[in-house]
Formats: C-alpha cells, sequence, structure tokens
C-alpha cells in the first residue's frame, strides 16, 4: 500500500498496466477477426483477371489436369521427335536392309531400334539436336514453374469463389460473367476488397482487368502502332503477331524502364508534357535495344516457334488437314474488333457467332479461272484415282506394286484440294446481305465497304481481319525474323506520338489508377460527331475514337451490364439511343427524316418490321409493327432473322414466337425501353425461363441491332452532312470541320484519288422518289461530288484553313502540333489512300445509284455463283452493270 | 494500387530536416497507434491507454505532440538519422521519406509472407541553404508555421473514413500491429527513404516484375 498523507491526493498504486484499476472490465472490445481472408488484395488487377479467365478454363480440376496432359506431351513429343531422328533404323524399316533372325522371318518393330548407347552418342554427337534439346528442356522447365504458381494461384481463387463468392465448383459453368460480377460487387461491401472506395462498379472491374488490353485498342485505333506495311509484290497487308504483341507490351507496360512504372500507374515524369523530347528519345533509344536483343535473339526464338507451331498443329493438321484452309480471326482484327472494356471471352463469343457468315462472305470470291482448272484437274486426278480403286477391287496385289498406295493417297488430297476451289452449284451468294450480317455480330467496319462488299478490294481487306490459319501460322513463324526490323525502323521512328499518346490519353481514376481514357468511354471526350455525337463531344480529331469506337463501346457496355450507372451525360446519350432505335421501330419515319435531313430508306425500321415476332420480342412494341411486315425482304431483315435463330434457344425461341406472333397486336407497350430484358419481364409467360444466361443472349442480339442501327444512322449522317455542305461551301463555316475530318481522313496525302470523302456511299440510300429537298439532292450530285472533292482536297488546297482550325484544337503533342500533318490517324481499316478505286469510278457509282430505289429492300448483289458470265460480271465489277438487277 | 498514399512536400534548411520529419512521422504515428491490446477469454479484449507528450523544436518555431514512446521514438529518430546522413550535411538537395502502413498475409509454405501495404505517406523534403542569420531568422518561423499546416492536413486526412484493417483476433494481432513495442502498439510500419528522385525503377524491382510476369500467365 501507499503511504498515506494528510492531503486528499494520494498517488495511485503502481500497476503495470497503465489502465486505471477496474476499468479493464468496463471497456471490453470484441475484435472484428479477419475471417476472411479477401480483404485488401494486394494486386487487384491480377487477382480480377484471374477470377474473369477462371470460369473459362472450367474450374480447378480441369485446368490443373489440362496444363499436366500439356507438360506431359511437351516431354513427348520433344522426346519422340529426337527418338525418331536419331534412335531408329530406316533401313530395317525400309526393309533395304535384312535381318537375321533365326527363329522367324518376320521383321519386328523392334528390330528397327538402334541400341541405346549407339543413338545416346549420335544424339550427344549432333549439335543441332542437342541445341534443339536445351532450348525445349528450357522451355519445359519454365512452363514446370508457370504450371506450379498457377496452381497455387488458382487454388486462391477457386477458394475464393467457394467461400467468398459462394459459389461451388459444381454450379459454375451455371453462372454468367455478370452474375459473378455482381457478386464481387456484393463482396466488397462486406469484405472491401478494394481500399479506395466503398463500392465497387463494372466499369472498375472492367478497368483493372483490361488496363492494358484498352490501351492496345485504342492505339489500333488510332493507327499508332505500325502494323501495317506495304511490302512490295504483296500489296497492303497487316503484320501483328504475337511476338511482335509481346514486344510492344514489354516495351509499353512491362518490360525494364518501361513507361509504366507499376501495374495500375504511368511514371509520373511521363505524365508532364516538359520532356517530352527528351522522353520520346529514351524511348527510342529503348526499342532500338529491344529490337537488336530481338535480333540477337532471333534463332533462338525462331525454334522455339517452330518447335512450338511443331508440338500445337502437326496433330491438329493430321486429323483435319482442311483445317490448314479454315480461316480464323487475325489478332489484327481482335485488336480492330474489340470494344473499349470488353473481356477475351465476351469478344470471342461475339466473333464466333459472325465466323459462320465471315467464312461464308469469303468462300464468294471463288476465282473462275481457278474454278475452271480446278474442274479439270479434278476431273483427270478423278479418273486415274477411279481405276487404281476399280483394279485394287478387282485384285489386292496391285496395292503391293511400288508406290500405288502412295499415289491413291496423293490423288485423292489433290481431289480433295481442287474440289475446295469448285463451288457450290446450289449455293447463292449475296456479299452485301452477309457483309451486314457479318456487321451484325463484329459491329465494327470501315464505312466504304458497305456497297462495296463484291468488290475484290473489300475483300482483301476483309481478309486482314479474317485469315486463314495457314497465313496465320506462317505469319508467327515469320515474325521472330521480322519482329526486330519493326521495332528498330517503324516503332522507333513512332516514340514520339506514343509518348504523347500515353501523356494525352492517360486519366487516373480513383481506386483503379491510371487507365486508357478512351476506355472511359466518355462522349464528351472522345465522340466522334459522324457517329452520333455530334453535338456532344468536345474532342479534337486527334482526341475522337475512329470508327465509332466511343459509341459502340459505350452502347456495348451499357448492354452487357445493365446493372451499370453511367454518369448523366452518358445516360442521356444512351437513353436517347435507345428511344430512336425504338421509334425506328414503330414505323415513325417523320422523326428520322427530321433527324438526317433527307428521308432515308431506314433499314432499321424496314428489318425490324420484317419479323414482327423478332420485333415484338425485343422492343415491346405493339401491333402497329404488322403494317410496315411487307416492307421488307431484306438483307437486313434475314440478317436479323438469322440472328434471332442463333440467340434465342430451343424452347425458349419457339415460346417467344408464338408468345410474340399472338401478342403483338394485342399487347400495346407504348414507352416501354428497347431493352429486351425490360420488354421481357413485362410478360408473366417467360419470367420463369429466362435465366441469366439467355438474357446475356439477348443482350448480344440487342447489341447487334444498336450496332446496324449506329452504322446505318452513321452513313446516312454522313450523306446529310455533306448535302447540307453542298449548300454551305462558300461560307466556309466552322462547323464544316466535322466533314474535312471525316471525309479527308487521309488528309494530307497528295494523291488525288484519295480526295473523295469515305461518306461517298451516301446516295445509295437516297430514294428518288421523295418530295422537297431530294431532288435537288438529286441535282446537285455532280456539284456535290465537286464538293465532296473540295472538302477531302481541304487539307491540301484548301488545307491551310481546316489545317489552323486543327492544330488549335489538337492538345500539346497532338499530331498537328508536330508538323506532321501528313501522318494524321487515318481511319484504322479503311485508308483512303489505299483504295484501289480510281476515282471516275466513285463518281459513277455515286450518280447512278442516286437513282436507284430502294436498293436495300433487294440484294442487288446476289447472284448464283457457278453460272458463268455473271461470275464474270462478279469479277469485274461494273456499277451500270448491276443497274438492271437493281431495279428487279 | 489497392493502398491509399498521401503526399507532403516542405522546404526546409539542412539544420531543420531532422525536426521537421520527426515533427510529421510522430503525428502521423500519433493518430496510427492504439495503447496495447490485452486479450482476455472469449475474444474480448481491453485496449490499454497511450500517453502523450509534448516536443518542443530547436530549430524551428513549432512544437507537436508525440506518443510517449522512448522505444518508438528511438525507432523514428534512428531512421531519420539515417535519411540525414544520406542526405548529406548542408548541401542542397532533394530526399523524399515515406512512411508505409503495411498488413502482413500469412501465406502457405513456400511463400514468404506478404506485406501488403495499405497507407503510404510520402514526405518530399527540399533542403535549402540560407545565406544570413536574418533569412533563418524567417525560416525558423516560416517553417514552424508550414509544418503547422501539415499537421492540420494529416489530421484531415486521419479522420476521413476509410479503410483501415479490421481489428484482429490475438491470433493475428501481429499481422497488423506491431507489437514489440512495450508501451505503445501502432499499426504495422516502416520507414524508407530515397534520395534524388531517381529515374525509372530500380534493376531488382524490375527483374522481380519480368519474373512474375511471366509466371502470371
Amino acid at each position: 500500500m501507499a503511504a498515506h498523507f494528510d492531503t486528499e491526493y494520494q498517488r495511485l498504486e503502481a500497476s503495470y498496466s497503465d489502465s486505471p484499476p477496474g476499468e479493464e472490465n468496463l471497456l471490453v472490445h470484441i475484435p472484428d477477426g479477419n475471417k476472411s481472408p479477401w480483404h485488401h488484395i494486394e494486386n487487384l488487377d491480377l487477382f480480377f483477371q484471374r477470377i474473369s479467365f477462371y470460369p473459362s478454363k472450367n474450374g480447378f480440376t480441369c485446368m490443373l489436369l489440362g496444363e499436366v496432359f500439356e507438360l506431359v506431351q511437351l516431354l513427348f513429343v520433344v522426346g519422340f521427335t529426337v527418338f525418331l531422328a536419331n534412335c531408329v533404323d530406316y533401313d530395317i524399316l525400309f526393309a533395304n536392309k535384312f535381318v537375321n533372325h533365326t527363329d522367324s522371318s518376320k521383321v519386328t518393330l523392334p528390330d528397327a531400334f538402334l541400341p541405346v548407347d549407339v543413338c545416346g552418342a549420335s544424339i550427344r554427337d549432333n549439335v543441332a539436336v542437342m541445341f534443339v534439346l536445351m532450348i525445349s528442356g528450357v522451355f519445359w522447365l519454365h512452363r514446370l514453374i508457370k504450371f506450379i504458381y498457377n496452381v497455387c494461384c488458382y487454388w486462391e481463387i477457386r477458394s475464393f469463389y467457394t467461400n467468398a463468392l459462394k459459389m461451388s465448383m459444381v454450379s459454375l459453368p451455371y453462372f454468367t460473367w455478370q452474375e459473378v460480377q455482381a457478386r464481387i460487387v456484393e463482396i466488397q461491401k462486406e469484405h472491401q476488397i478494394c481500399i479506395h472506395k466503398k463500392e465497387l462498379t463494372e466499369l472498375d472491374i472492367y478497368h483493372r482487368i483490361l488496363r492494358f488490353k484498352n490501351y492496345m485498342v485504342a492505339m489500333v485505333n488510332k493507327s499508332l502502332l505500325p502494323v501495317r506495311f506495304r511490302p512490295p509484290l504483296l500489296g497492303e497487308s497487316v503484320f501483328y503477331t504475337r511476338g511482335l504483341k509481346y514486344n510492344f507490351e514489354l516495351i509499353f507496360f512491362w518490360g525494364p524502364g518501361s513507361l509504366f512504372e507499376s501495374e495500375w500507374s504511368l511514371k509520373p515524369q511521363y505524365k508532364r508534357g516538359g520532356n517530352r523530347l527528351e522522353l520520346a528519345d529514351k524511348l527510342a533509344s529503348r526499342i532500338l535495344w529491344i529490337g537488336i536483343a530481338n535480333l540477337l535473339l532471333c534463332p533462338v526464338v525462331l525454334v522455339w516457334q517452330i518447335l512450338y507451331a511443331f508440338f500445337s498443329y502437326t496433330e491438329v493438321i493430321k486429323r483435319e488437314p482442311g483445317s490448314l484452309g479454315a480461316r480464323c480471326w487475325s489478332l489484327y482484327g481482335r485488336c480492330y474488333l474489340r470494344h473499349f472494356n470488353e473481356l477475351d471471352h465476351e469478344l470471342m463469343s461475339r466473333l464466333s457467332k459472325g465466323y459462320k457468315a465471315s467464312s461464308r462472305y469469303m468462300n464468294c470470291f471463288l476465282s473462275p479461272l481457278l474454278t475452271v482448272v480446278a474442274k479439270n484437274v479434278a476431273f483427270f486426278a478423278g479418273s486415274l484415282l477411279a481405276v487404281l480403286i476399280a483394279l485394287t477391287i478387282y485384285d489386292e496385289d496391285v496395292l503391293a506394286v511400288e508406290h500405288v498406295l502412295s499415289s491413291i493417297t496423293l490423288l485423292g488430297v489433290c481431289i480433295t484440294v481442287c474440289r475446295s476451289f469448285i463451288p457450290d452449284k446450289h449455293l447463292v451468294y449475296c456479299p452485301e446481305q452477309l457483309l451486314r450480317l457479318i456487321l451484325a455480330h463484329i459491329h465494327y467496319m470501315p464505312d466504304h465497304w458497305q456497297g462495296n462488299a463484291h468488290r475484290y478490294e473489300t475483300r482483301d481487306q476483309f481478309s486482314q481481319l479474317f485469315q486463314y490459319k495457314a497465313v496465320f501460322i506462317l505469319e508467327e513463324l515469320t515474325s521472330p525474323l521480322v519482329t526486330p526490323f519493326i521495332l528498330i525502323f517503324s516503332l522507333r521512328r513512332k516514340s514520339l506520338e506514343i509518348i504523347d499518346f500515353f501523356r494525352n490519353f492517360t486519366v487516373e481514376v480513383v481506386g483503379v489508377g491510371d487507365t486508357c481514357s478512351f476506355a472511359q468511354m466518355d462522349i464528351r471526350q472522345h465522340g466522334h460527331p459522324a457517329w452520333m455525337s455530334e453535338g456532344k463531344t468536345e474532342a479534337s480529331i486527334y482526341q475522337q475514337a475512329e470508327d465509332g469506337k466511343t459509341e459502340l463501346s459505350l452502347m456495348h457496355f451499357a448492354i452487357t451490364n445493365p446493372q451499370w450507372q453511367p454518369p448523366t451525360e452518358t445516360t442521356h446519350f444512351i437513353s436517347q439511343l435507345k428511344e430512336r432505335v425504338q421509334r425506328e421501330t414503330t414505323g415513325d419515319r417523320q422523326t428520322l427524316t427530321s433527324l438526317s435531313g433527307s428521308e432515308p430508306r431506314s433499314l432499321i425500321a424496314n428489318f425490324l418490321a420484317g419479323p414482327p415476332s423478332l420485333a415484338s420480342l425485343h422492343l415491346g412494341r405493339d401491333g402497329s409493327l404488322t403494317d410496315h411486315g411487307p416492307v421488307g425482304v431484306n438483307d437486313g431483315a434475314s440478317a436479323l432473322r438469322s440472328l434471332s435463330v442463333s440467340s434465342t434457344r430451343g424452347s425458349c425461341s419457339s415460346a417467344h414466337r408464338s408468345a410474340g406472333h399472338a401478342s403483338s397486336a394485342s399487347r400495346a407497350m407504348p414507352g416501354s425501353s428497347t431493352d429486351a430484358r425490360t420488354a421481357s419481364s413485362g410478360s408473366s409467360v417467360w419470367e420463369g425461363q429466362l435465366t441469366s444466361l439467355v438474357l446475356s443472349e439477348y443482350a448480344s442480339t440487342e447489341m447487334s441491332i444498336h450496332a446496324l442501327y449506329i452504322h446505318e444512322l452513321h452513313k446516312q449522317q454522313s450523306g446529310g452532312e455533306l448535302s447540307r455542305h453542298t449548300w454551305h461551301r462558300q461560307d466556309s463555316d466552322d462547323s464544316s470541320d466535322s466533314v474535312t475530318e471525316e471525309g479527308g481522313s487521309g488528309g494530307g496525302n497528295p494523291n488525288p484519288r484519295n480526295l473523295i470523302p469515305r461518306s461517298h456511299t451516301f446516295p445509295i440510300s437516297t430514294p428518288i422518289s421523295t418530295p422537297g429537298p431530294i431532288p435537288s439532292s438529286n441535282s446537285v450530285t455532280p456539284l456535290q461530288s465537286n464538293s465532296q472533292r473540295r472538302y477531302g482536297g481541304n487539307t491540301d488546297s484548301v488545307g491551310p484553313g481546316g489545317r489552323v482550325v486543327r492544330s488549335a484544337r489538337v492538345p500539346m503533342g497532338g499530331w498537328a502540333e508536330e508538323g506532321r500533318g501528313g501522318r494524321h490517324p487515318d481511319t484504322v481499316p479503311e485508308e483512303g489512300s489505299e483504295d484501289d478505286m480510281p476515282p471516275n469510278t466513285h463518281k459513277v457509282f455515286t450518280q447512278t445509284h442516286t437513282d436507284l430505289v430502294s436498293v436495300y429492300g433487294v440484294p442487288y448483289h446476289c447472284f448464283p455463283l457457278s453460272s458463268g458470265d455473271v461470275t464474270d460480271q462478279r469479277s469485274h465489277p461494273h456499277p451500270t452493270r448491276e443497274e438492271p438487277s437493281a431495279d428487279l | 494500387m489497392n493502398c491509399r498514399s498521401e503526399a507532403l512536400e516542405v522546404s526546409v534548411e539542412g539544420r531543420q530536416v531532422d525536426e521537421a520529419m520527426l515533427a510529421l512521422l510522430h503525428t502521423i504515428l500519433l493518430h496510427r497507434s492504439t495503447g496495447k491490446f490485452h486479450y482476455k477469454k472469449e475474444g474480448t479484449y481491453s485496449i490499454g491507454t497511450v500517453g502523450t507528450q509534448d516536443i518542443d523544436c530547436d530549430f524551428i518555431d513549432f512544437s507537436f505532440v508525440r506518443v510517449s514512446s522512448d522505444e518508438l521514438d528511438r525507432a523514428i529518430r534512428k531512421a531519420v538519422g539515417e535519411f540525414k546522413d544520406a542526405m548529406g550535411n548542408g548541401m542542397d538537395g532533394m530526399g523524399q521519406i515515406s512512411l508505409e502502413f503495411y498488413q502482413k498475409k500469412k501465406s502457405r509454405w513456400p511463400f514468404s509472407d506478404e506485406c501488403i501495404p495499405w497507407e503510404v505517406w510520402s514526405i518530399k523534403v527540399n533542403v535549402v541553404n540560407l545565406a544570413n542569420e536574418q533569412e533563418r531568422q524567417i525560416c525558423r518561423e516560416k517553417v514552424g508555421e508550414k509544418l503547422g499546416e501539415k499537421v492540420i492536413n494529416i489530421v484531415e486526412v486521419i479522420n476521413r473514413h476509410e479503410y483501415l484493417p479490421k481489428m484482429p483476433t490475438q491470433s493475428e494481432v501481429d499481422n497488423v500491429f506491431d507489437t514489440s513495442l512495450k508501451d505503445v502498439q501502432p499499426y504495422l510500419y516502416k520507414i524508407t527513404f530515397q534520395i534524388t528522385d531517381t529515374l525509372g525503377t530500380s534493376v531488382s524491382t524490375t527483374m522481380r516484375r519480368l519474373i512474375k510476369d511471366t509466371l502470371a500467365l
């Protein structure tokens, strides 16, 4: 006890704990405890990426097994190849040498094997084999480590799925990504995965997963990456391989000294404009060094590539040799066609839906000359084969004659090859229609393809997106040789533009980090006036995304993620667009007329009116539609009809059909949203059946409609714009900018052939029988093409004006500022300068088509392929010749 | 990225560096420390008290409050001393000292424990040279005012309702708090510094990322 004093104040008893005595029992806390390990995850980018990949790998067990087998397969292939090359005595196999057996005369397989020591020695002596073995050994070890690492990571993801998201592995296939995502958003409130925000949005998740991919898409969109080349002899071609892509990513995103300091932030010096020249120099020298490193590593990479190609494709080729002739979406195509914020599986499912139509489209273009040759070669080969087979059937000793079996095989292959060049007699190809169907799935397409679907130029350009598998493999194989040169000679020159690109188009989002500003899908900042965001966009030409990428991506994201709450302006844009599409369906053409300045033969109105079931299904529309039914037996209608078939499944689709038919007259839902989900949920019949999977399929159909609509409107708008400017031509008003930029996208090119703006297809959609402005626009047509010249030439002759305005609006470091106006970002795929059509063809085209009535109503490029003279016509397309068929 | 970062910047004279740094670091740590936890049965605990102490600066017209824990003070003084030595005495220079709060996450055997930062305070220091006593006097007052502002900034940031690690159970307390001190229990922290802002990341981090990336997918 403490000593007693006379005062009231007393010293407290000293205690080890400095809390006042007794208080321990009063103030008691209960720990929250970190029961779940999922709070505050360090690398959310990687975490979300893995989560999004996980379902596509079908869960943990599949992934594990798949990877194990891959490793084993690799070992086997290398081992077996080496064995075949070194340890087999082929003389014995080919019976050039006889083995003397004591017991039997039969040659057994083990007889052909060399003894172990002999073949071991031969392997050791062969430097090349040792080299290959070493490379594959390193490769295999790398794969093994990666495998172990992956297994650990995916085990974690698996427990995240089961424990945090409460999805069992069994039910995983039943969940769509959207549902997984909704749960992640839900989880965030509880576990706080991301510490910056209380709530995550869908866009945050997408931004994290696709941070770098969005940059790549934007760079391809702005033609920043050197992937287009004009090698002699080959014409314009695209070269974009995985090796090149890897190098780009190495340079920009994660390699030593890359622009990004971590996965989520750009280095601060790249955000400042001050020393951009210096930084560009630095980048250029880095690219040079990486290029040289590539050159040095070239032999290794080449061997690796060959081995890789051999391992991956030989088996496939053996199994189905036709697969080499099949096509696939090229790497460039995937980049070009990808929306901002579109996950891999979303892109792939979209492209896969377009695959069939695309390959049919490509098959339209069989050379008639080849067909004739192929037919005859097939005839001769076939007759030889028939004789050989007949003889064999008669007496099988024929087979024992040397080379009979091999010649039968060869002849068979020859006939197969020839047959692929002979078109099916009973098929009718309609390129224009097919292209529209493709567009419904791939969503992006240069303007000049429309109306030119039957031309070889279009086909060639499309084949850049959709290449032969064989070409793909070939490109991959040559990639190690070509990549260093692309890096050193092409990419290095662009270093300043790259620096500027990253500075101008990087925004820091709280809770996400630095992302590509295009991926924000902000119409105001990156909208293109020719793509529906006229008046809403404040973007300079440098900032506008080409091909309506911003607008289409926005629609795509809003449709696939209905829960997403966009900013108000964006919401406005989306609802406005949806409303327009809806209005189109009601057949209320007046509104559209006022909107585009002429009376368009509205494709959407027609084709949505065409199949009433579909219209009522998607748009919740009522009976007024049926009035327009007969209008359209057109490409769009059939396009959509096939869409509906592909997207609605089984019983559901039939239910919808019948319900749609039955109720289309009675059920009136005026003003309801165009959103398929809203429409369908209005009816109690379907509510039970509509799983989210079905809904997501509707979403894709809905997106197709919107994509078609936006393209159509873009065409009409840019056309309308032009005719408007025909009238105001002399005024040289500032607003002509918008046309200048999209007309003269090939701007600065002195070649007079390029002066025709890409909107030259406009008059196609102008019917002759319209009252009001149309006759005048008709009479103006020659003038118009004149004016188009003027606009196109704006950058050239009138140039200074347009250029000045442009550079004034370009932010610092824009292309214009560099005085490289000539290298202004062209629209990616179209490249006005690459258009081979002579100018007079354009004019003829323009004029003839103004006279056509309802071109869309009739698929005027339809012709049977096998009949000789029509094919002839197709191969030498001449606009005037098509006129009669168009007047059907 | 999954980490808040706050930046502060001060310009001080060479001899003021350590006091200014101590003032700021101690202010932050004052708000990021709790009393010792005493766990009871059934997963409850009580929190000990934290004493505070006013410190007057010698070279700045400023006094600040710090946790009255000599051990903590010693640890911070050591870090600041190293920082000052690295800066070089009395020369013009720039430096950055950062205070990082992190959590440990236990991981399975082959990997070492992960340290995941959740808040990083980086304090940039500009060292200025002054010509005469007059300027030094002015600087003395100026820096005092500035530091006062910074302290208020810090308190504002800390008052926001933002992510803090959840209170751990007894077994996990080492993952969140630094329990090595006898009288106080700050969140796990580490102090690092960097002298000139070197361009580019160091070779080791790049290599680590290179390896990680090849492993990743």
